[in-house]
């Protein structure tokens, strides 16, 4: 079936087909039930599956990702929500000492498919702590699955497969595309979400992004003199360094987008990995566009942040002339 | 947020000031450039007055009726008014995708880079540059701010007459050694700067081995040449004094000298790619016939290139004929893993002395070059001498040697 | 729909001096005794505090600032609380306690600079001996405790207030403050407004037990008061500071008041909320029945109460002026204040950073 869906609601009906596949699917996080969540993502979910399905949470994110573990041992499949990027913090213990290590440490015996929702990434004025992009953090740590759409399409395959992996995934919504409008066919959930995806073909430079910035570099493409390739890595972790390796043996340059600070991003994996398969491939210098090394700013200095159409399309000059 | 304050305009024709009729926007109203926000009645007519910015009306400074004088402020507008966003429970909200257009830069800012090599390539150009041995400092750059480029590397490989870098000299040439020749001067060094050279030379009376050839023209269809003999020759003294036909072996204990059971002879080829030395195997068990065949055979495949790497290794022992090129001797290098090498000049008439009366006679030279560390003095000056008793009366020799 | 309890359960453990209806009353362990004049400073201060949440609200509602979190309803248990203050007390606020900040001598134009998205702080702590506001549920309980154990370590007589919600009490870092605070007998007031709600869950919910009740279980005292009873809230805080002056340790006051607007500006309580609850609580008014208390004892007039809104009214006006107006920082800040000292990386960056927005054709600069 094919519908043009906000991301929002693409991601509300992943949830929604997911656990009316398979009772076990349980929703747990702070105001997700009468109120439908603090961006609606699963409205009309509690009262279509009731209280004990959909079950909002006490204030308290180690809490949630603690008991969902004990939850997930008892044969659950806990899809949780963390409200706001900033707030994943007190849950950040349970994530790294149990949620990654569990599986490695009971040899297999013990599975914990959980999902963990957040929504990330700024553009939308926010107050401190609610445009973070904290991504890395757990795209460092072994045992997690990192995954991340950038369209309505791919936030329903991308969420049901999180939901169906039986590996814990830490599954990040770029925020400020949750009222971006697309075509979502419910038949294409088959759709490989550990892949990067090529969403726009081209011959002079390989542009490499996700989440919230791929619709940025899609902008800048099309704004663009020159021919560019546009990549959505959508899984960070594991990641599908080999798709861009053969983007940039065609194109020989590479510009990486990101919203996270420069410093230890996904873009310096990227980076080291690609300059080391296309070593004699490139033709320029690898180029990263991110957030500078600050904290984020105030919402009113935050367009000064955030990478934009025009600082990618500079670095695409950069790489072009090199 | 940035206030643009407009004033009621001097509209000419000696108007001084006007009333306010109609405001056709209020405060918080959109704007567009040009848009008309207030019709006014001047002593001549009533006129529209269009607003040369674009924002959000912030505030309206005169009401309907009023007579304003030209100069004063009658309409505020805030130019830097953000576009409408939809709020959400922690902020502003995202803001509405406008067209994307790239903001112009200036053409100035295009980046000085600082030079961080002295040869800027790259790294694929570098690769080929190392791979086929072109130093890169020497290649002429021709791309942006003299990068060596990739068409600059091709050319210096395929040996363009391109001037050195930096050099004053346009005259001589550049030609790159590469590949198999370069695996060659590598040996010729190795042989030469690991075993001691001793060269010791003869000169022989041809006479009798020429009469040999003729008769041998005559009596086959085959036709054999003087090389042939030669080459018989060293294979018998390589029979008679095995040590010339050996390999110098390091070992963890010291070295070995390996005596080589059969006589793979080696001999130089000059071949439209290049010296080859294609080697007959097995040369000690041929007659005269047989080895002319095998070395003729060998001579065709090294000079139509259809030489295989077989044909081209395992010698035991090389025979090398300078005396084609008009030469009589030299100091032939030995070729590496053997232990001699015998070269022959050109055969000449020269004054010999036969029963002490000087006589013309076919005089040719054979030069030998030993490795002293398998050879001595001794063992190599009668290796030669056998040679050139050999060559001094062949049919005598077989006739010997069948015994 | 849930309707929020309209008093506590129990049989009125709250400390309460003001009724609803104006009327004082006594307890056996608790009484105030105030001046005129400073009856009529609470008043006028809630007023004010009042007057800027609504002069906020309507602000973010034109757009000029991103979101609002409103104190409405909360005026007394946050007036009242810092009034018993001393000046050199120290207090960490949530992001809701606007009367705390007003009180503290925070100028409320750096109070809008947070919500208009100008700044992350607004303000400098120490000048207002208030911390800046706090975003992450509970972390200023910890930061609090840890000053006031900074204050012991001193042997000085000031003190400390933490503030934070309902909600707030699942989070670890509260407990963690709770368990610090009596371990070192650290001279902190954990001053917890009930307001019944965190964004829309009920606090019935997740509390099975009155929160002041929790104390107890960590070793110091806990008191429920009646959050929009101005004259109990200052009893009580006054009682909570000087038993954690004398060393004696922490207190936990429990202030039962209501959030009367929404979470934040762009929250829609409909959604998980009866009407009912608002008309109940509306009955509770913090600053009607101080102004009637007021009027019944011939305290304050007509005129005052008139005086004070006109000079609301006024003060309202320059406030929303001063926000339209309010400037904006230059774009290369976001590169100050990283680090104490130099770094290298930030002044490389800043200064690519400035070159690449000087390279705009319409940059202004040549």
């Amino acid at each position: 079936m094919t519908t043009e869906l906000t991301m929002a609601k693409a991601l509300n009906l992943a949830m929604r087909t997911a656990m009316e596949a398979d009772n076990k699917v349980i929703l747990f996080g702070e105001d997700i039930g009468k109120l439908g969540g603090v961006f609606r993502v699963t409205d009309g979910l509690h009262k279509d599956f009731g209280e004990h399905r959909v079950i909002d949470s006490p204030l308290a994110e180690s809490g949630i990702v603690g008991t969902a573990i004990g939850l997930a041992m008892r044969g659950y499949r806990p899809v949780l929500e963390i409200q706001f990027d900033g707030f994943v913090f007190p849950g950040f213990d349970q994530i790294i000492s149990q949620l990654a290590k569990v599986h490695r440490r009971t040899h297999g015996s013990v599975k914990l498919p959980i999902t963990v929702r957040i929504p990330y990434g700024g553009g939308i004025g926010a107050v401190e702590h609610h445009s973070e992009s904290p991504e890395a953090f757990f795209a460092h740590i072994p045992g997690l699955r990192v995954l991340t759409p950038s369209d309505p399409q791919s936030a329903y395959s991308c969420l049901l497969s999180a939901i169906r992996s039986d590996d814990p995934v830490i599954f990040f919504e770029p925020k400020r595309r949750y009222w971006d409008k697309g075509v979502v066919d419910q038949s294409q959930a088959i759709a490989d979400p550990w892949r990067a995806r090529i969403l726009r073909t081209g011959s002079d430079v390989s542009v490499v992004a996700y989440g919230p910035m791929v619709k940025t570099a899609l902008q800048a493409a099309e704004a663009s003199e020159y021919s560019l390739e546009v990549i959505d890595l959508q899984s960070l972790s594991p990641l599908d360094d080999k798709s861009v390796a053969e983007s940039v043996q065609r194109t020989g340059r590479l510009v990486i987008v990101h919203e996270a600070p420069g410093t230890l991003g996904l873009g310096a994996e990227v980076a080291a990995r690609i300059g080391k398969s296309c070593f004699y491939n490139l033709m320029a210098p690898i180029e990263r566009v991110t957030g500078y090394d600050i904290p984020y700013p105030p919402s009113k200095l935050e367009e000064y942040y955030l990478p934009d159409h025009d600082r990618i399309l500079f670095a695409v000059d950069s790489v072009m002339e090199a | 947020m940035t206030i643009e304050i407009f004033h009621l305009p001097d509209a000419g024709e000696g108007l001084t000031e006007a009333e306010i009729v109609r405001w056709l926007v209020e405060p918080g109203d959109s704007v567009l450039v040009n848009q008309m926000v207030v019709e006014i009645e001047t002593a001549k007519a009533i006129v529209e007055l269009p607003i040369p910015w674009e924002g959000v009306v912030w505030a309206i400074h005169e009401n309907i009726g009023s007579v304003v004088p030209v100069g004063a402020q009658i309409i505020s507008i805030d130019v830097g008014a953000q576009p409408q966003r939809e709020p959400v429970l922690v902020g502003y909200g995202v803001k509405e995708d406008a067209l994307v257009t790239r903001r112009p830069r200036r053409e100035s800012t295009h980046r000085v880079k600082p030079v961080l090599a002295e040869v800027t390539a790259k790294p694929i150009v570098r690769k080929l540059a190392k791979d086929n041995a072109i130093d890169l400092s020497t290649v002429v750059g021709t791309g942006r701010n003299g990068e060596v480029t990739r068409e600059d590397v091709n050319a210096a490989i395929g040996g363009d007459a391109l001037a050195p870098r930096g050099s004053q000299d346009q005259l001589g040439e550049r030609i790159p050694v590469r590949g198999v020749q370069r695996m060659m001067a590598e040996a010729m060094v190795a042989s030469a700067f690991t075993a001691p050279h001793v060269t010791e030379w003869v000169d022989v009376d041809m006479s009798r081995t020429l009469e040999v050839v003729e008769r041998m023209r005559v009596a086959n269809s085959e036709r054999i040449t003087p090389f042939i003999v030669v080459a018989a020759a060293l294979i018998r003294a390589a029979q008679k004094y095995p040590r010339i036909n050996s390999s110098w072996v390091d070992t963890t204990e010291g070295a070995d000298v390996v005596i080589h059971p059969f006589v793979h002879l080696g001999f130089a080829a000059d071949t439209p790619t290049g010296l080859l030395v294609p080697v007959v195997r097995n040369a000690s068990a041929a007659n005269l016939l047989t080895l002319s065949a095998g070395i003729t055979e060998q001579m065709e495949k090294a000079r139509s290139g259809t030489a295989t790497p077989t044909d081209l290794t395992g010698g035991t022992i090389t025979l090398t004929n300078i005396g084609v090129f008009g030469v009589d001797g030299g100091t032939p290098i030995i070729a590496p893993g053997q232990a001699s090498i015998l070269a022959m000049g050109r055969i000449m008439n020269r004054p010999w002395v036969v029963d002490d009366a000087i006589v013309i006679r076919p005089i040719m030279q054979l030069t030998l070059s030993f490795d002293h560390r398998i050879i001595d003095g001794a063992l190599g000056s009668r290796a030669l001498a056998s040679v050139a008793k050999y060559l001094a009366d062949p049919a005598l020799e077989e006739l010997v040697l069948k015994d | 729909m849930t309707t929020a309890r309209a008093s506590p359960k129990s049989s009125n453990p709250a400390v309460q001096l003001l009724t609803p209806e104006g009327e004082l009353a006594s307890h056996d362990t608790y009484s105030l005794i105030l001046t005129d004049a400073e009856y009529k400073l609470l008043y006028r201060e809630m007023v004010f505090v009042r007057r800027l949440d609504q002069e906020a609200t309507a602000l973010q509602r034109q757009g000029q600032l991103g979101l609002w979190a409103s104190s409405l309803g909360q005026e007394a248990a946050q007036v009242g609380s810092a009034f018993a203050l001393e000046k050199n007390d120290f207090a960490f606020p949530t992001y809701r306690d606007h009367g705390v900040a007003w009180m503290r001598g925070v100028d409320p134009m750096k109070i809008m600079q947070v919500y208009r998205g100008i700044s992350n702080g607004g303000w400098d702590p120490f000048e207002h001996r208030c911390n800046t506001y706090t975003i992450v549920i509970g972390n200023q309980v910890l930061n609090g405790v840890g000053y006031a154990m900074g204050l012991t370590l001193d042997q000085s007589e000031d003190a400390v207030i933490t503030y934070f919600g309902d909600g707030a009490t699942a989070q670890g870092d509260v407990h963690e403050g709770f368990v610090f605070a009596s371990t070192f007998d650290s001279p902190v007031v954990f001053f917890c407004q009930n307001n019944q709600w965190a964004i829309s869950q009920p606090s019935e919910k997740f509390v099975k037990s009155p929160i002041y009740k929790r104390a107890d279980g960590f070793g110091f005292p806990g008191v429920l008061v009646d959050g929009n009873d101005i004259l109990a809230v200052i009893a009580v805080t006054r009682t909570a500071l000087e038993r954690a002056r004398s060393g004696a340790g922490p207190t936990l006051i429990e202030a039962f008041t209501y959030r009367m607007a929404a979470h934040t500006t762009s929250d829609d309580p409909t959604r998980y909320r009866h009407e009912n609850d608002l008309q109940n609580w509306k009955l509770k008014d913090p600053i009607e029945r101080l102004k009637v208390m007021l009027a019944r004892n011939g305290i304050a007039d007509r005129s005052f109460f008139d005086a004070v809104d006109a000079e609301a009214d006024t003060w309202g006006e320059t406030l929303r002026t001063s926000v339209r107006l309010m400037p904006e920082p230059p774009p290369e800040s976001i590169f100050d204040h990283v680090y104490t000292e130099k770094h290298d990386v930030l002044d490389a960056q800043r200064a690519a950073f400035i070159e690449y927005h000087e390279g705009f054709a319409d940059s202004g600069v040549h």
